[in-house]
């Protein structure tokens, strides 16, 4: 399963650019590796949001998830991510 | 141009949009548990937001990433973000800060291995001569 993972991610020009786009400076740039490592934030950021939709989702007896699951579970993602998980 | 700026935003919202969509429906296959296509979308949006600004890790708040990344890295008087700044943003979550750890241990390592396998290409006969004689070596001993 950590193989499969590893195939789908976010592209690192993509996080470049975002992040770029979002820079006060224009001198600011993203180094190569810290673009990989803003992809796997973002990446993790994403899996933890899903998963816990899911959970919601399963709590309630839903066979999908929508968006009220999301919406419940998003502050305390928040919440708890300051914290570190 | 505030056009290209509209249209370069669309367009990174529909990438970011894609890999939500690519890992949620990975997950929905390994949990059985698939998303409608609403959270897809609400996701990949607190995504999108997420890489505009960053004052504590995976907070609401849109465009919190950047500014403090560019606050290290400026700090340190350089004008390129480093792994090292993003390993600095990242330890403010514990959990997360390990994972960014190892994942940027992995990388290192990664571009050692390929160090190593290009110079050994190379140097290949050196080593196999070097190796022989250390046996050698320690056989007389």
């Amino acid at each position: 399963m950590a193989d499969k993972d590893a195939e789908i991610g976010f592209k690192k020009e993509t996080v470049s650019k975002l992040l770029s786009s979002s820079f006060k400076e224009d001198k600011t740039r993203l180094s190569g590796d810290a673009a990989l490592l803003m992809a796997e934030l973002l990446k993790v950021f994403v899996q933890e949001a899903a998963v816990r939709s899911q959970k919601q989702a399963e709590s309630e007896d839903c066979d999908q998830v929508d968006i009220e699951h999301f919406e419940k579970i998003l502050p305390q993602l928040v919440r708890s991510s300051k914290m570190g998980f | 141009m505030s056009v290209d700026k509209d249209e370069t935003q669309l367009r990174l919202k529909a990438a970011v949009h894609y890999t939500v969509g690519r890992l949620c429906q990975r997950m929905g296959e390994v949990h059985r548990r698939e998303f409608s296509r609403q959270v897809l979308a609400a996701i990949a949006e607190t995504a999108f937001r997420q890489c505009g600004q960053f004052k504590h890790i995976l907070t609401f708040s849109p465009d919190i990433f950047a500014k403090d990344l560019e606050a290290f890295a400026r700090h340190a008087k350089r004008s390129t973000v480093s792994s090292e700044d993003v390993k600095l943003v990242a330890r403010r979550s514990t959990a997360l800060s390990i994972y960014i750890q190892n994942k940027s241990e992995e990388l290192n390592q990664e571009q050692r291995d390929l160090k190593k396998k290009n110079a050994g290409k190379r140097k290949s006969r050196d080593t196999e001569e070097r190796a022989e004689n250390k046996d050698k070596t320690k056989a007389g001993l």
